[in-house]
């Protein structure tokens, strides 16, 4: 990883915030994987993103692998769920000015944890 | 346009949920379409729509205020809204209203769920960060005495500062290069480390500080930064257990550790040399002397000059080596010390003499 991480690169909290927010509205709209949200406290949700979020983005929050592999087990999320996901967090980052080139870094970043996260076979 | 018509068509149109009720049965009488998109088509009074609503408080409200303000959620998609109801008294052609305005504040609650999750994280960060501060500081006291951290500390630097009055013990074992060519590196250096490591334990008790090892000689110091009038005794002292101590290890291993000591005592100056990769370290001829004496010891010997002959006669039996050339100092009268403890031979008479 670069010297300066996207999270600061990218003006700290203050910018990422919006990331934040703009990423939670996508995912509730979303058909494929709003329903995943339809019982989770708002509060929790918004504290599960936010360090999501600043994680990928090389900010203070870190999830071990192992971790993901916890939280996510017993949801029962597939590959398309995931794609979507990723989607709709490369959207985000674009509407806040994220350049292509780092977009496509944190697919990178993302991509790699997608065997932790994935728990369904495709169908 | 009428006046009244404008207002009604400018409540239809804001982004604020309003409605208004009979203050008597709180039935509804309007309501805009804000409002019906948050609580669907209102039924026939205000309770049926927000059950949380305390009435009493409610009156109490209207008649100590006017107003009365409450909070609720709703959930008319996936999104759970955040809704801030404020009920204000209004009067219309003689007829007791309220207006009750709905404020959404889901966003505001949502931004304080995230402030609150990113400064426990920020939060737990600075104690991270403060641990491994107070770790680096422990480091950095191991390797300068806690006054001279104070000063680097503070200002970055540290001013060399001389010491009139010290001792310095030197330490020095013989055969060391021969011994790391016969036996496992990781040996040597584990026992090297097992045995610094009681000598540490042996300067701290006799008020000695280690300054510093290098390969296989120990250098300690008595009398800096803080003065102690006994700093002779102290190095005297520190030197005789690390030769008995050396000397009872020897009995129960099989690398025999021989060594040389060197006492002196003088002046000193310490200081932090070097920038990156910064050391506390003393200079001057007490510590130029301790090593040049330690030259002259026999294994397990322990060297001293005549100079610290006052300090330590009454406490150490000493033996007069005669003069000898020291190189850079001269000729010098050497004494050394026997490694036999006076306080406890003499105990240990006595103890024969009541056993007789």
């Amino acid at each position: 990883m670069a010297s300066q991480s996207l999270f600061q690169k990218y003006g700290g909290f203050a910018k990422v915030s919006r990331v934040v927010l703009t990423f939670y509205d996508k995912v509730l709209d979303s058909e494929q994987i709003g329903d995943f949200f339809d019982d989770i406290d708002m509060s929790r949700l918004v504290d599960h993103q936010t360090k999501f979020i600043a994680s990928t983005l090389g900010g203070p929050a870190s999830y071990t692998n192992d971790r993901l592999r916890q939280l996510h087990a017993h949801i029962g999320i597939s590959d398309r769920d995931f794609d979507e996901m990723a989607k709709l967090l490369s959207e985000a980052l674009e509407e806040h000015g994220f350049e292509p080139g780092d977009r496509m870094s944190v697919m990178l970043e993302i991509e790699s944890r997608r065997s932790f996260i994935v728990s369904l076979d495709a169908a | 346009m009428s006046i009244s018509a404008i207002n009604e068509q400018l409540l239809r149109a804001i982004g604020v949920g309003v409605a208004i009720v009979g203050e008597e049965n709180l039935g509804f009488r309007f309501h805009n379409e804000k409002f019906a998109e948050w609580f669907g088509e209102p039924g026939a009074s205000l309770p049926d729509i927000f059950p949380e609503l305390d009435l009493d408080l409610l009156r109490g409200g209207l008649a100590a205020d006017g107003c009365y303000s409450i909070e609720c959620s709703v959930r008319p998609k996936r999104r759970t809204l955040i809704i801030a109801l404020s009920l204000s008294r209004a009067i219309s052609n003689g007829e007791r209203l309220l207006v009750v305005e709905c404020q959404n504040i889901t966003r505001i609650r949502e931004l304080e769920s995230m402030i609150e999750s990113y400064s426990s994280m920020v939060e737990r960060n600075t104690r991270e960060i403060e641990r491994e501060r107070e770790r680096a500081e422990r480091l950095l006291l191991n390797i300068m005495p806690k006054t001279v951290y104070e000063e680097f500390k503070t200002f970055g630097v540290v001013s060399p500062q001389l010491f009139k009055e010290i001792s310095v013990v030197m330490l020095d074992f013989i055969g060391f290069t021969k011994l790391v060519t016969q036996v496992d590196p990781n040996t040597i250096v584990s026992e090297l480390n097992d045995i610094f490591t009681s000598f540490d334990r042996i300067s701290e008790q006799f008020g000695c500080e280690r300054i510093k090892t290098m390969g296989d000689a120990y250098l300690a110091v008595a009398g800096m930064p803080d003065p102690n009038p006994d700093h002779a005794r102290a190095v005297a002292n520190c030197a005789i257990r690390f030769v008995r101590y050396l000397e009872r290890r020897n009995m129960s291993s099989s690398i025999q550790w021989n060594a040389r000591v060197g006492i002196a005592t003088g002046s000193v100056v310490g200081s932090v040399v070097g920038v990156q990769k910064c050391v506390y370290d003393i200079f001057g001829e007490a510590v130029n002397l301790a090593s040049r004496l330690q030259v002259f010891a026999d294994p397990m010997q322990i060297i001293a000059h005549d100079g610290m002959k006052d300090a330590l006669i009454e406490e150490f039996a000493l033996s007069d080596l005669g003069w000898h050339e020291v190189r850079g100092f001269g000729e010098m009268r050497l004494i050394s010390l026997s490694t036999d403890i006076k306080g406890n031979t003499a105990r240990h008479h006595r103890r024969q003499d009541t056993l007789d």
